[in-house]
């Protein structure tokens, strides 16, 4: 095995960032919330179509886990640009509930509709009433730690409780 | 934590390559760079779409997400520090995180990324981690297992201008010295043992 290397890189960004002009930090985040908060309606419409299609998955119950979790993801990148905290953390739970059930190659729509059905309720919600919705997000996250994993070598009678 | 409202920065000239294979998460996020005053940005739907660009094209920083069909963000780094054109090897590069997928954990610790943002995050974060990139001081390390920046921490503490997240974080500018330096007798004093009276 080689030795490694140390050494110094110099950074294009480093040089532009002082150059004169600009703005400050306060006035740059003040900009991007505006932006943001236009991108706002249509990027909370995206989510409710992923939605959709993840209800209908729940339905048809045919679609494997891989379909649940890029759904989930699809969620979480848009929501999680808005900082929308309770929607990611929906979002999340059901991201890692589809990750362990694939891994494990298993279903469990079951779980898979009460997750979709808080999100939707969460995306219905608005932001001044949800702080009641945050009891509903910690039920979703106990039903996904509930799923364990089972190691490759684990000895026989070690089943998960599903 | 976040940076300090009146620190000024320029990001006009700056290009920034932005990658994510969600065209709404795309567009929101080309939108809060718009916000920060970034003009020229290059938005990429696949990282091999990414590839092709950094051929041709100047970048001075990559936004990329890390959960993407075929190539993903974290193979996409790898190729950045081993394989792409040399003049863009140790481009600062921030991924954005949604969820840690089990088979991605390794990858993830080391595919030399200067910061991963994890999401939900606001928009003050993602400017507060584009300054530090910018003013990263950490070197670089090419090994046969890992390139990309010295992960070995010093306690350099946060730049000029930015709050730590410790109470006790200290920048390393400690800037010009206030008070007549102390002669070799007053050290000595400070360093001599004392007998404690009990």
């Amino acid at each position: 095995m080689s030795d490694a290397e140390v050494f110094k890189v110099k950074n294009r960004l480093a040089q532009h960032v002082v150059e004169p002009g600009g703005m400050t930090a306060g006035m740059a985040n003040t900009r991007a919330a505006r932006e943001l908060a236009a991108q706002q309606g249509k990027s909370y419409e995206a989510i409710g179509e992923t939605l959709e299609t993840l209800e209908w998955l729940c339905q048809d119950k045919s679609a494997p886990m891989d379909s649940v979790y890029d759904l989930s993801t699809s969620v979480l990148d848009i929501a999680g640009l808005f900082d929308d905290k309770l929607l990611c953390r929906a979002a999340y739970s059901l991201c890692e509930l589809a990750d362990k059930l694939r891994t494990q190659d298993r279903e469990d729509w079951a779980s898979i509709k009460v997750h979709v059905d808080g999100m939707r309720l969460i995306w219905n919600t608005e932001e001044s009433g949800r702080e009641a919705l945050s009891a509903m997000v910690d039920g979703l996250w106990a039903l996904t730690e509930r799923l364990q994993i089972v190691e490759p070598d684990a000895p026989e009678g070690e089943q998960p409780a599903a | 934590m976040s940076l300090h409202p009146d620190v000024r920065m320029n990001l006009a000239r700056s290009t920034v390559l932005l990658i994510d294979d969600n065209e709404q998460a795309l567009e929101v996020l080309s939108s809060i760079f718009r916000g920060f005053g970034v003009h020229r940005q290059v938005k990429c739907r696949s990282a091999a779409e990414a590839q092709s660009i950094l051929s041709h094209r100047e970048i001075d920083l990559i936004i990329c997400d890390t959960a993407m069909p075929d190539m993903d963000g974290y193979d996409f780094v790898r190729w950045l520090r081993r394989d792409a054109p040399a003049e863009a090897n140790f481009l600062p590069i921030i991924m954005l995180t949604g969820h840690a997928a089990r088979s991605t954990v390794e990858s993830s610790r080391d595919c030399g990324a200067n910061f991963i943002v994890s999401k939900p995050f606001t928009p003050e974060v993602l400017l507060q981690r584009i300054y530090w990139v910018a003013k990263d001081e950490r070197a670089m390390v090419r090994s046969d297992s890992y390139v990309g920046p010295d992960r070995r921490f010093r306690n350099m503490g946060p730049p000029l201008g930015v709050k730590g997240r410790r109470k006790d974080d200290l920048s390393a500018h400690i800037g010009a010295a206030k008070d007549p330096n102390m002669d070799q007798d007053e050290i000595d004093m400070l360093l001599k043992p004392q007998r404690a009276a009990l």
